[in-house]
């Protein structure tokens, strides 16, 4: 799975993705190294998980609660939200109200990340993008710089057009 | 009119070859169909019934003759010579290549047009009054806002994949001829208390197969916060409307689940953390907008005693002319000049479609005798928003030269009709014929003057595109057993009195259409005291008598 950041291929991902699946079979959280699990998940491990001596992540979609989480994300590291399908646009809300709430950590794009939303997911506020290997192309990196106008302001430059 | 500074150039030309490369990729077999197909329709472009459809956005319907000579150049070199104007103040190619259309965008591009979000789930193409900056009982000129939302809502990065299309309408007098009732968001200019001029924010309206009347959800929004407000209003869309089935997808569903209240209590929660921040609309930006739409160079002497005099002569000796000054020139703010609509209902033709040759005509009319401007209505007509009374037989006699004269504007046969079943692949019925047999049965123009004010949409299918729920008269088709039939609703209206139309009973076969709006006319005019509109009839007397005109079995 192809993973960019700064609109770079990063080889090294330190990261472990944990699936609700295979924690609730049993599947054995790794002692060491950075981990991201679901946040129902977490939120039932909360403590057991900080007590580990790695960086911490979630994972989050558009049908879970996140009203605490924006109140509250000191201590993670890492927050992936997921976009289950190609229509499926919450991420892209839940990324600005996360940026918005002071969360400045990585933001991973997870699920249904292809060439034609990349653009648009850094604007409102991932900077990490997993990409699946059968979709992944080389020139997925111009994807950012197709548009170079934006109306609306981003989240590295979050005035729109009228105040710059 | 607004006029594209380098960044918006940059913007429509970086989006043709970014829709150029999508295209290629789709072809390739590199992009999945689901994938280009949501791609493609923020593009503008279906694919229906006879060919790929394009649908080009005309932002809150106004034209440079330029524009309109492109679009006319368009039809006639990568269609088949003519377009269709919606209901949505866009216009459509039928006909188009696949292949060919990065190249029609290109072409487009040239003039400052685009098909940037006139479809898909994304924020539409935000429609208003085409009246506005010219009406009389205006309270402000509404474009100014909707440049400002275009700009805001054009490429917008967060609300490109929302659950559903989204629609916008801004008015800004006291009379509504933007139908702000049935869109998503309807924003009303008004004055509060202190005289300061804003906007009454309504929710969840909407048409198709559940139509509602939009809700009030802020009385009154100063208008730096109208960006803001916006904001808060999608995003609470995005994160709650319902994904998991289209048919309940849109705001309008989400407002009634939650109730008003409920709704406007998160958008205003929402709306607490950014109603301060960058979005708020600065004095300058509000003035830039403004400046695009500036009054015209009138001419002072245009209410001269010589052109007076001579308007006097004209609809003194050409009853026509009279005819048409009559019913398609409206008053205008200043003296001297008025409205002028150009009726795309010409007899028998598909109501809305506009040949190659008569764009070009329009353009030339607009640049001659209107400052090079037109607008498009969402009742499918065209104006030309500033002409001198003086001007208005020469304007009249060039426009019949090109069958755009049809003096029936606001009567029975200024109809909306969507394409239906000829055009479009989502199409219960046909609707074209069934427009030609009312205007073949209603082919006396004195007898529709005597029926006055009646407005008669007709729609293929329950999306409701001609806005049969909102007409005084509403035709629906419907399939049965593959025949076409067509149910008949009363008494609606998409003015400020906005209301749904009652369904009159079962429905009627395709050849006793005419026939029944006939008897449905005939009770209105039994019924009708002086000088009262059928709109008024049926609010007074109710469906019943109609029913029973209409049902009554033949002794
Ligand atoms: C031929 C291609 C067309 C297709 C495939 C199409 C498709 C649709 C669909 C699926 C809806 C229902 C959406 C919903 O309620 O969620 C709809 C609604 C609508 N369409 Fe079209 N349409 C077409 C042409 C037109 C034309 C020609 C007009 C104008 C004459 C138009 C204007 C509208 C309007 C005003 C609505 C009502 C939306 C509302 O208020 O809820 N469309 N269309
Ligand atoms: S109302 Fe139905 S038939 Fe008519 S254009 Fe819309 S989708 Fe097509």
């Amino acid at each position: 799975m192809p993973l960019l950041i700064d609109q770079r291929i990063v080889t090294e991902d330190p990261w472990q993705l944990l699936d609700q699946a295979a924690l609730d079979e049993g599947s054995p959280i790794p002692e060491n190294g950075p981990i991201a699990v679901p946040i129902i998940w977490y939120r039932q491990h909360r403590e057991a998980l900080q007590q580990r001596n790695s960086p911490l992540g979630v994972i989050v979609n558009g049908d879970d609660d996140l009203a605490a989480l924006y109140a509250d994300h000191s201590q993670l590291d890492l927050i992936a939200i997921e976009f289950p399908t190609f229509r499926d646009g919450r991420g892209f809300s839940i990324a600005r109200q996360l940026v918005r709430s002071g969360f400045n950590r990585q933001i991973r794009a997870l699920g249904h990340v292809t060439r034609d939303r990349l653009a648009l997911m850094q604007s409102s506020g991932f900077n990490a993008f997993a990409i699946n290997d059968e979709r992944f192309q080389t020139d997925h990196l111009q994807a950012f710089s197709e548009i170079s106008v934006n109306y609306q302001g981003t989240t590295a430059d979050p005035r729109p057009i009228f105040r710059r | 009119m607004y006029q594209y500074n380098q960044i918006d150039q940059t913007l429509v030309d970086e989006r043709v070859e970014q829709f150029r490369d999508q295209t290629r990729r789709f072809l390739k077999g590199e992009l999945p169909e689901d994938e280009f197909s949501a791609l493609r329709l923020m593009n503008g472009l279906y694919i229906q019934r006879q060919a790929p459809m394009l649908r080009v956005a005309v932002p809150y319907g106004l034209l440079s003759s330029t524009q309109m000579r492109k679009l006319a150049h368009v039809a006639r070199t990568y269609d088949r010579g003519y377009g269709h104007f919606t209901t949505r103040t866009n216009i459509q190619f039928n006909w188009p290549e696949l292949a060919a259309v990065p190249d029609i965008l290109a072409e487009l591009a040239q003039v400052q047009m685009h098909a940037i979000q006139t479809s898909g789930n994304c924020i539409r193409n935000t429609t208003t009054d085409p009246y506005a900056g010219v009406a009389e009982n205006e309270l402000e000129d509404p474009r100014p806002y909707c440049e400002i939302i275009r700009q805001w809502s054009t490429l917008h990065p967060e609300f490109a994949y929302l659950p559903r299309k989204f629609k916008i309408a801004v008015t800004g007098a006291t009379e509504d001829r933007a139908a702000s009732q049935v869109h998503d968001i309807g924003l009303q200019m008004v004055q509060n208390a202190d005289g300061e001029i804003g906007f009454e924010v309504l929710v969840g309206g909407g048409l198709g197969r559940t139509p509602i009347i939009g809700k009030s959800i802020r009385k009154f929004l100063p208008k730096q916060h109208l960006l803001s407000y916006l904001d808060a209003i999608l995003r609470v869309y995005n994160l709650k409307g319902r994904r998991d089935n289209k048919y309940k997808a849109r705001i309008k569903i989400l407002v009634e689940a939650l109730g008003p209240d409920e709704f406007r209590r998160l958008v205003e929660e929402e709306w607490a953390h950014i109603r301060d921040g960058e979005l708020t609309l600065t004095d300058a930006e509000i003035a830039r907008a403004k400046s695009f739409f500036t009054l015209p160079d009138y001419d002072a002497n245009a209410a001269n005693a010589d052109a007076h005099a001579s308007l006097g002569d004209s609809l003194a000796t050409d009853i026509e002319f009279n005819a048409w000054y009559r019913h398609n020139t409206l008053a205008h703010r200043v003296d001297g000049y008025r409205i002028a609509i150009v009726s795309l209902k010409p007899y028998l033709e598909a109501p809305g479609d506009i040949t190659d040759s008569q764009m070009d005509a329009v353009a030339d009319l607009a640049d001659r005798y209107s400052f090079g401007e037109t607008r498009a209505t969402h009742h499918q007509n065209l104006v030309l928003t500033d002409v001198r009374e003086g001007d208005l037989y020469a304007v009249w006699q060039a426009l019949a030269a090109n069958n755009l004269a049809r003096s029936n504007i606001g009567t029975l046969t200024d109809m909306i009709v969507c394409p239906g079943f000829d055009f479009c692949s989502l199409a219960n019925a046909r609707t074209l014929n069934i427009s030609d047999q009312i205007n073949e049965h209603f082919d006396d123009m004195d007898h529709l003057y005597d029926l006055g004010e009646i407005r008669l949409n007709m729609s293929g299918c329950i999306n409701a595109c001609a806005h049969h729920h909102v007409a005084d008269i509403g035709i629906l088709g419907v399939d049965k057993k593959g025949e076409d039939w067509y149910q008949i609703s009363l008494g609606g209206s998409s003015k400020e009195d906005a209301r749904l139309g009652k369904i009159l009973g079962r429905s009627v076969p395709a050849s006793d259409v005419a026939l029944t709006v006939e008897k449905i006319l005939a009770v209105y005019v039994d019924q009708r005291r002086e000088n009262e509109s059928f709109a008024q009839v049926v609010l007074r007397v109710g469906i019943k008598p109609f029913k029973e005109r209409v049902y009554a079995t033949a002794h």
